[in-house]
């Protein structure tokens, strides 16, 4: 019995360390990267930019999936916080539980960045946060635009629509506020030019958001303007649209101005195609360099808590505009690598 | 009332070409031993110790003296073993009787909204007032007991509890009134209470929760240094917790949950019934009754289990629990939880959750890529799912010998 204890025991340590693989050789500085998932296009690219940059510097990452549930990215956070790592980077499923996981790295003096999405609380952290009102109003501005030029054509109230995140993240909040900045401003400037807005929710999930568009389109066909707010539902968007015959390009009777935010290689090809009007750019580059390099130079410092809000403009990229700025867009980047023939 | 009455329903079908299940393999020493190992109470605790040993041998980066050795890492993987335990309790007894509770994450999603509601001492208008309970239990000065601060907490731990047992007997009733099978009736509830915990808050969670109750997920009743005292100060990171709040609320719920298992006549009935039901009401158990009682306490232990997410995390979360059905049947059924029901003990879920939070710790800690662990995990819950199926089989080939 002893001695197949034992054998069972050897078989099952050498099956464990095939599990486990070769152990690789210890690095100077580690960094936790905790991300709550990888569903949208940004996502991929943001943690592809982050960890072949960090890689490439020789610092090892230890990358964390929380699959969207906060309590579980607080935990793995938890986790880094015991094997000592030198500074964490998140992206976090909320605000919310951002301010937690923030101060819980901070509690045991490690520097953490919040990659994109803010907490709450923004006094604690390095915050790395598009402008999304700015960018948001950049984008609509030009929608509205041509929405107005459609009006003064036709009399006819333009109808619009948007499609509005999970509230309980901060990007979501700004990127309705700025839809409605712009609505608001056209409609006391040029009465009658625009119906209310419709809100449709999302929660950041398609099959939501194909559920409460299609209900929406159904109950007001006249919808003749949408905005989402990120740049990854167009997809959805485009199957509730084609079957009805509004899936059309810019130019033609029965096009539906569309506008969204994020800047993906959707977004970049379907401007190119025309069935896009603009959309609000996030600088995906610029906030993963600002990040690395202000927590890299937080952890080469010995600074524990470092607090510091950092600010990506974004810009907006429209129909006009496209061939001279397509460069600074990540999507369209991703799109010209071949992302969407992958 | 006959608790070991052997199962009239037909062995489950499978494996059977494993050597493990062979008539006749009962005389031979090498298949008595996996068959003893096989059928032990103990044997995921083998395999617990086991796997963190031969880590700690042929890794010594992750083993004992490396990152799983750790006491901040221990101390870190009970704290998140004890809100898992809770809420697999639950499901241990669902899964007894033959059942299955789908809407335990639900029930955690609501009871946390509910909570908060009750607790909240200061809510931001522009995030809320879209809420149907905006201006009548939700207001800028916060939650339903906002005026007696001193009552918040306790009333608001005591109205999850409630509101968690209430839809476990709504599950019960349903199953035992109407006939209709607990997967069916356990799936709508889930997807109710999860739509009206996300229409309450507008999908928002609700923060500003009293620190009273924030103790309960991450206090320390006793709290350890283990270490030289090198500097005048120790750092609060080098403290740890010996004996947290929520290491005495999931173990005083597991003792609660044993004795009525194995010392009560209402254990042995739910045994009978998840055996053979028909025979157990023969026998005259009162069937619907446990039946509903065993749902309740299934709801009443994702209530708990909600509170020491919450409290964790600082939030009433509309979403919480969305994604942890898997870990809480996972966890039981490793812990040799029967899916056949009239199987199943309270030690080996305890087992069963230890030896997930330690398999995900061990492959955390070996820096696998986040999606081969995800993959690793769902092998792992598969491979339990087959021990079981095995062990039922085995089981039954050995009363009919």
């Amino acid at each position: 019995m002893k001695r197949r204890a034992a054998g069972l025991l050897v078989t099952l340590a050498l099956a464990s360390g095939l599990m486990f693989g070769i152990v690789r050789a210890q690095e100077s500085i580690t960094i936790c990267f905790g991300f709550q998932d990888l569903e949208t296009e940004f996502w991929v690219a943001g943690h592809k930019a982050i960890t072949e940059t960090l890689r490439e510097q020789g610092i090892e990452v230890l990358e964390y999936n929380a699959n969207e549930d906060p309590n579980r990215q607080l935990e793995q956070i938890n986790e880094c916080i015991a094997q000592g790592v030198d500074g964490i980077i998140i992206i976090p499923q909320d605000g919310d539980s951002a301010v937690t996981i923030v101060n819980a790295a901070q509690s045991a003096d490690i520097p953490i960045a919040v990659f994109n999405r803010p907490p709450n609380d923004r006094s604690a952290g390095i915050i790395v946060v598009a402008d999304n009102v700015s960018a948001t109003e950049q984008a609509v501005e030009f929608m509205a635009q041509k929405a107005l030029v459609k009006w003064e054509v036709t009399q006819e109230p333009i109808q619009p629509l948007i499609l509005v995140g999970a509230l309980q993240d901060t990007n979501a909040i700004g990127r309705r506020d700025g839809f409605f900045n712009v609505i608001n401003r056209y409609s006391e400037r040029f009465p009658g030019a625009f119906a209310t807005p419709i809100e449709v929710a999302t929660e950041w999930d398609a099959a939501t958001a194909l559920a409460n568009l299609e209900a929406a389109i159904t109950a007001n066909p006249g919808v003749d303007f949408i905005f989402t707010s990120s740049d990854f539902l167009f997809p959805t968007i485009r199957s509730v649209l084609e079957p009805r015959g509004m899936w059309v390009p810019a130019g033609q009777p029965g096009h539906v101005i569309m506008g969204g935010l994020d800047g993906d290689a959707t977004a970049c090809s379907l401007i190119e195609q025309g069935f896009v009007d603009a959309t609000g750019v996030q600088d995906l580059f610029l906030e993963a360099e600002l990040t690395m390099n202000r927590l890299l130079q937080a952890i080469e410092a010995g600074e524990t808590q470092p607090n510091e809000v950092l600010l990506d403009p974004g810009f907006a990229l429209t129909a006009a505009s496209i061939q001279f700025e397509r460069s600074r867009m990540w999507g369209c980047v991703l799109f010209d690598e071949g992302f969407l023939d992958q | 009332m006959s608790v070991t009455t052997p199962s009239s329903s037909p062995p489950p079908p499978a494996l059977s070409g494993l050597a493990l299940a062979q008539p006749g393999a009962a005389g031979r020493p090498r298949l008595a031993f996996w068959r003893r190992l096989l059928l032990s109470d103990y044997f995921v605790l083998y395999l617990t110790v086991f796997l963190f040993v031969s880590a700690a041998i042929i890794f010594p980066r992750i083993g004992l003296a490396g990152t799983l050795g750790l006491p901040t890492n221990i101390s870190n993987q009970f704290l998140n073993m004890w809100p898992l335990l809770a809420v697999a309790l639950g499901q241990t007894f669902v899964l007894i009787i033959g059942g299955i509770d789908l809407s335990q994450g639900s029930v955690m999603a609501i009871t946390s909204v509910i909570g908060a509601m009750v607790m909240s001492t200061t809510l931001d208008p522009a995030m809320f007032d879209k809420s149907p309970v905006w201006g009548s239990i939700l207001t800028a000065e916060g939650g339903l007991l906002r005026a007696s601060p001193e009552l918040a907490v306790p009333l608001g731990v005591l109205a999850m509890l409630l509101v968690g047992a209430g839809i476990g007997f709504l599950n019960g009733f349903a199953i035992t009134k109407f006939r209709i099978a607990p997967f069916m009736v356990t799936l709508v509830t889930m997807t109710f209470f999860s739509a009206f915990a996300l229409w309450l808050t507008q999908s928002r969670n609700i923060s500003g929760l009293p620190e009273e109750f924030l103790r309960l997920g991450t206090g320390d009743i006793i709290s350890v240094y283990l270490g030289p005292k090198l500097e005048a100060q120790i750092a609060r990171r080098d403290i740890l917790p010996a004996i947290a709040y929520p290491t005495v609320i999931a173990l005083g719920l597991a003792l609660l949950a044993q004795v009525l298992l194995k010392n009560t006549v209402f254990g042995r009935q739910m045994f009978a019934i998840g055996t053979n039901r028909r025979a157990a009401q023969i026998s005259g158990v009162p069937a619907d009754r446990v039946v509903i009682l065993v749902y309740m306490f299934s709801g009443f232990c994702a209530a708990v289990s909600s509170i020491l997410y919450s409290a964790r995390l600082g939030i009433g979360q509309p979403s919480l629990g969305n994604n942890l059905m898997l870990d809480i049947i996972g966890a039981a059924v490793i812990g040799g939880t029967s899916l056949f029901g009239g199987k199943g003990s309270i030690k080996g879920t305890l087992f069963g959750v230890a030896f997930f939070v330690l398999l995900l710790n061990m492959l955390n800690a070996a820096r696998l890529s986040p999606f081969i662990i995800d993959a690793v995990k769902g092998g792992v819950i598969l491979l339990a799912a087959f021990l079981d199926v095995a062990r039922a089989r085995l089981t039954s080939r050995e009363q009919h010998a």
